[in-house]
C-alpha cells in the first residue's frame, strides 16, 4: 500500500490516466473508418472526403498524450532528474489528468459515430461536408472543455 | 451589403431570332432565364401561349454527352502522359472552337469507334473470365484420362463424381466391394473440401453402386459440350486465354494509338455540353406561334450589355428592380481579401435575399482564429508558400481556387501569431542547438509563450470571442434597423451589450482599472433592469410581461456558453505547440553525433507532417465552428438560391473571344 502515498506514483498514474483518451478515439476512428471503407468501395474518388470525417474523432487521443506529456514534462521525468513529490502533489496531477482521460473516451466515441453518419451524409452528397465536419465538431467541444480543464489544473500545481 | 442587386427581365421577340438570342445571352453569362411553368397554369395566360423547348432533343444530347464522357475516362486510361496535379481548363479561341466543331461529324464517328472498341474489350474480359472459371473447374480431374464424353462401353458405365472430404475412402471402397466385386473405384484429387472420384462399373449394377456412394454424399458431376480428356481440355482452354490476351492487347493498343484524339473529344464534349444547355433553356420560355417569351434575372451591373443585345434583336422587354423582400438569386460579391472567405459562406448556406452577405464581416475573424490555432511560423510558410505556388503554376478557378487562395491567407495569419508566440517548428531549433552545438538560442516570443502563460491567452481568446459575437449581434442590430425597428435593435442588442460588458467590468474590471468594477456592477443592475421591463414586451398582459422579463435574463447562459466556446482557441494551440515540442524531445533522444542527427531529420519531417496535418484540419473545421454556430447563430440566416445564370459551363475548355 505504501505506493500509493508515493507522490511520483501517483503522478504517473495521473499521465496514464490521461493517455487513455485514446481508447475513445481508438474506437471513434474506428467506426468512422468502417463506414468511410464502406462508401469508398462505391465510389474511390470520395477517399479525401471521407479520410477528413475519419480523422476527427483522432484529436481526443492527442489531448490525453498532450496532458500526459505536461505531467511528465513537469515532474521531470523526461529530463531525467525526477523531482521528489509528495503524495499529494502527485494526487493533485492524478486528480487534475481525470477530465481528460474520462470525457477524452466517451466524446471520441460519440463523435466517431456523428462522424460515421457525417460520412454517409458525405457519400449522398458531397458538397455538404462542411455541415458534417460541424456536426462532429460539436461533440469535440466537450473534450476541449475537458482539456482545458485538465491543462489548467495540471499547470496549476506547484512542485 | 455584398449581394449583388439582381433585377427582374422579362422579353417578348419573334421566333425567328430566338436562337441567336439564346447564344448570345450564353456568351454574356450574365442572365437567368428561371422557369415559368406558374404561367402555364395562370388563366391570364394560358389561352395564349404553350411551353417551349424539346425534351427529347435534350434527351438525346444527354445520352450523347454521357457516351462521350465514357470515352474521355477510357482514354484518360490509356493515356501514359504525366497527368497534373490539378486539372485546368485549357484556353480555346472561339474562332477555333467554331472551326473545330466543323468536322464534329469526324469526331463522332471517332468516339463511336473508340466505345466500340471499349465493348470488345470487355466482352474479351467476360470470356476470360468463363473461361478461367471453366479450367479452374476441369482442374482437379486433370488424372482422368479418359475422354469425357465416353459414359458407357458395351457393358461397362463410367462416371464421376465427388464426394466431401470428410469421407473415408478406404472405407467406401470397401462397402462398395461388399456389394460386388466388378466395380472400380479411383480417387483422383482431394482438395480440402472435396474428394475426386471415378467410377467404372458393370451397367447392370450401376443403380446399386450409385445407392451406396449416395450414402456417402456421392454428386455426380458432368461436363457438357466437352470432348476429349480433360488435360486435352485445359490445354485448349490455355490456348483460348493466350488467343484473348493476344486479341486483347491489339485492341488496347489500337485505344492507345487514338489517345491522340484525346483533345478533339474533349472539344466535343463541351460542345455537347453548350447546345444541352442551349436546348434545355428553352424548356424554361414560353412561346405562341410566332413569338416567345423570357423571363428571368440579371445583375443590376450588368443592364446594359444586356439591353444593347436585346435591343439588336428588336426584342419587346422590361427590366425592373426588385420590390422589398421579393426573394432572387444570390450572386456574392466581395473585395478581394473577403472574396476567398466566400467559400466558407458557400459551404453553410448562401444568404437569402433578406439576409445580407457575411463574408466580410467574417472573413477577418476567420482569418485570425485560423492562424490562432495553428500559430506556428514553419508551417505557415510552408501553407502560405505552397498555395502561393499552385495559384501561379496552374490556372485553377472557381471554389478551388477561392480555397487555396483562402489557405494563402490563412498560412500568413499561421506564421503572424508563430511570431508572436515564438513557435518556429515548435521549439526545434533551439532544442537542436542544445544538442548538437550545446548552444542556448532561444527564440523569444513576440508577445508571450502560450504554455507558460496559458491563463493570459485563454483571457484573449474569451476577449476575441466577445468581440466577434458583438459584431454579429452588431449585424442583427443593422438589420433590425434598416428594417425599420430601432427600438428592438436598441432593447435586444444595445441592453444585452451593456450587461455582458457591465458582468465582465464588475468580475474583472478591479484587476484592470481600480474601481471599473463599481461602474460594472451598476451596470450591470441597470442593464438587468432594462432586460426585464423590455424582453416581455409582446407578451399581452403585465404579469407576463415582467414574467417573460425575468426569464429573458436565463439567456445569459447561452452567452456564457458561447465566451466559452472560443476558449478552443488556446486548447487547439497547445495541442499543435505541445505536439511539437513532443517531437523535439523524441528527436533529440538520439543524442549527438550522426545517429542522432539521422534520429533528429526522420522525427521531424514524419512528425511536423503529421501534426500539420492533423492540426490544419483542427484549425479548419473549428474556425469555421465558430463561425457557423457562434457568430452565424446571432443574426444569420442562409436559404439563398445561388444565381444561375445562362453560360457556358463548359468541363475542358475556356472558350475566349478573340480580341480584335
Amino acid at each position: 500500500m505504501n505506493i500509493l502515498t508515493n507522490g511520483n506514483f501517483l503522478a504517473i498514474l495521473g499521465a496514464s490516466v490521461a493517455a487513455l483518451a485514446g481508447i475513445g478515439s481508438a474506437i471513434g476512428v474506428g467506426i468512422a473508418g468502417q463506414a468511410a471503407a464502406g462508401v469508398v468501395a462505391e465510389d474511390p474518388k470520395k477517399f479525401g472526403s471521407t479520410l477528413i470525417l475519419q480523422a476527427l474523432p483522432g484529436t481526443q487521443g492527442i489531448y490525453g498524450l498532450l496532458v500526459a506529456f505536461i505531467i511528465l514534462n513537469k515532474i521531470g521525468l523526461l529530463s531525467g532528474a525526477m523531482a521528489e513529490l509528495s503524495a499529494a502533489q502527485g494526487g493533485f496531477l492524478f486528480a487534475a489528468s481525470i477530465p481528460i482521460g474520462i470525457v477524452g473516451i466517451i466524446s471520441a466515441i460519440h463523435q466517431g459515430k456523428v462522424a460515421a453518419s457525417g460520412i454517409m451524409l458525405v457519400s449522398k452528397r458531397p458538397e455538404e461536408i462542411a455541415k458534417a465536419m460541424v456536426y462532429a465538431a460539436m461533440v469535440e467541444t466537450y473534450a476541449v472543455l475537458a482539456l482545458l480543464a485538465s491543462f489548467l489544473m495540471v499547470n496549476g500545481v506547484t512542485i | 451589403m455584398a449581394i449583388v442587386k439582381m433585377n427582374k427581365i422579362s422579353a417578348i421577340g419573334l421566333d425567328t431570332v430566338k436562337v441567336e438570342l439564346v447564344k448570345e445571352l450564353m456568351d454574356l453569362g450574365v442572365v437567368e432565364i428561371s422557369s415559368q411553368d406558374s404561367k402555364l397554369t395562370d388563366p391570364d395566360w394560358i389561352s395564349y401561349i404553350e411551353k417551349d423547348g424539346n425534351e427529347n432533343e435534350v434527351l438525346s444530347f444527354d445520352s450523347k454527352i454521357s457516351k462521350t464522357n465514357l470515352v474521355i475516362e477510357s482514354l484518360n486510361k490509356f493515356d501514359k502522359t504525366k497527368k497534373p496535379m490539378f486539372i485546368t481548363r485549357k484556353s480555346v479561341l472561339s474562332d477555333d472552337f467554331e472551326s473545330a466543331m466543323l468536322s464534329r461529324d469526324k469526331i463522332e464517328e471517332n468516339v463511336d469507334y473508340i466505345l466500340k472498341l471499349n465493348n470488345q474489350l470487355n466482352e474479351l474480359s467476360t470470356e476470360e473470365n468463363k473461361i478461367v472459371a471453366n479450367i479452374i473447374s476441369l482442374k482437379p480431374w486433370v488424372s482422368y484420362d479418359i475422354p469425357i464424353e465416353l459414359n458407357e462401353t458395351k457393358y461397362t458405365s463410367i462416371f464421376i463424381g465427388v464426394v466431401p472430404n470428410v469421407v473415408n475412402i478406404e472405407n467406401l471402397k470397401a462397402q462398395v466391394e461388399e456389394k460386388t466385386n466388378r466395380c472400380f473405384v479411383s480417387l483422383l484429387e482431394s482438395d480440402k473440401d472435396q474428394n475426386y472420384l471415378s467410377i467404372v462399373s458393370m451397367k447392370s449394377e450401376k443403380e446399386d453402386v450409385y445407392d451406396i456412394l449416395k450414402q456417402f454424399g456421392f454428386n455426380a458431376v458432368v461436363f457438357k459440350d466437352l470432348n476429349g480428356t480433360v488435360a486435352e481440355n485445359i490445354v485448349e482452354y490455355e490456348k483460348k486465354i493466350k488467343e484473348i490476351s493476344e486479341q486483347r492487347k491489339s485492341v488496347e493498343g489500337e485505344i492507345s494509338n487514338l489517345v491522340s484524339y484525346q483533345n478533339d473529344i474533349k472539344l466535343y464534349y463541351d460542345y455537347l455540353t453548350i447546345e444541352r444547355d442551349k436546348c434545355k433553356v428553352l424548356s424554361n420560355m414560353l412561346k405562341t406561334q410566332k413569338t416567345f417569351y423570357i423571363n428571368g434575372w440579371i445583375p443590376e451591373r450588368s443592364k446594359e450589355k444586356v439591353e444593347n443585345v436585346i435591343q439588336q434583336y428588336e426584342c419587346w422587354y422590361e427590366i425592373e428592380e426588385t420590390v422589398d423582400g421579393e426573394q432572387y438569386p444570390i450572386l456574392l460579391n466581395n473585395n478581394s481579401f473577403a472574396q476567398p472567405f466566400e467559400s466558407i459562406t458557400e459551404l453553410y448556406s448562401l444568404p437569402s435575399s433578406t439576409n445580407i452577405d457575411p463574408t466580410a464581416a467574417m472573413s477577418p475573424f476567420y482569418f485570425m482564429f485560423f492562424g490562432l490555432m495553428l500559430a506556428d511560423v514553419g508551417y505557415g510558410l510552408i501553407m502560405a508558400i505552397a498555395c502561393f505556388m499552385v495559384l501561379k503554376k496552374f490556372k485553377i478557378e472557381g471554389t478551388l481556387k477561392k480555397m487555396v487562395k483562402m489557405f494563402f491567407y490563412c498560412g500568413l495569419s499561421t506564421a503572424f501569431w508563430g511570431v508572436m508566440f515564438g513557435s518556429y517548428f515548435g521549439d526545434a531549433i533551439p532544442s537542436a542547438a542544445k544538442t548538437f552545438f550545446d548552444a542556448d538560442f532561444i527564440i523569444k516570443p513576440l508577445w508571450l509563450n502560450p504554455m507558460k502563460e496559458p491563463m493570459t491567452v485563454l483571457v484573449f481568446s474569451c476577449i476575441f470571442g466577445v468581440v466577434h459575437l458583438f459584431v454579429g449581434m452588431g449585424i442583427q442590430a443593422y438589420m433590425l434597423i434598416r428594417d425599420g425597428k430601432p427600438w428592438s435593435a436598441l432593447f435586444d442588442i444595445g441592453f444585452w451589450y451593456g450587461f455582458i460588458i457591465g458582468i465582465g467590468l464588475w468580475l474583472f474590471g478591479n484587476s484592470v482599472i481600480t474601481g471599473s468594477g463599481q461602474v460594472g456592477k451598476w451596470m450591470t443592475i441597470i442593464f438587468a433592469a432594462g432586460l426585464v421591463l423590455t424582453q416581455g414586451r409582446s407578451k399581452k398582459n403585465v404579469i407576463g410581461k415582467l414574467i417573460g422579463g425575468v426569464m429573458s435574463l436565463y439567456n445569459i447562459t447561452s452567452y456564457l456558453s458561447d465566451i466559452l466556446s472560443y476558449s478552443r482557441l488556446l486548447a487547439l494551440g497547445l495541442a499543435s505547440g505541445v505536439i511539437s515540442s513532443v517531437l523535439s524531445i523524441l528527436g533529440t533522444m538520439g543524442g549527438d553525433g550522426l545517429l542522432g542527427w539521422i534520429v533528429f531529420i526522420i522525427v521531424m519531417i514524419a512528425g511536423h507532417t503529421f501534426n500539420f496535418a492533423i492540426n490544419a484540419l483542427g484549425s479548419f473545421v473549428h474556425a469555421a465552428r465558430l463561425q457557423y454556430v457562434e457568430f452565424f447563430g446571432k443574426f444569420y440566416e442562409g436559404g439563398g438560391e445561388a444565381f444561375n445564370p445562362l453560360m457556358k459551363k463548359t468541363k475542358y475548355i475556356k472558350i475566349i473571344k478573340e480580341e480584335i
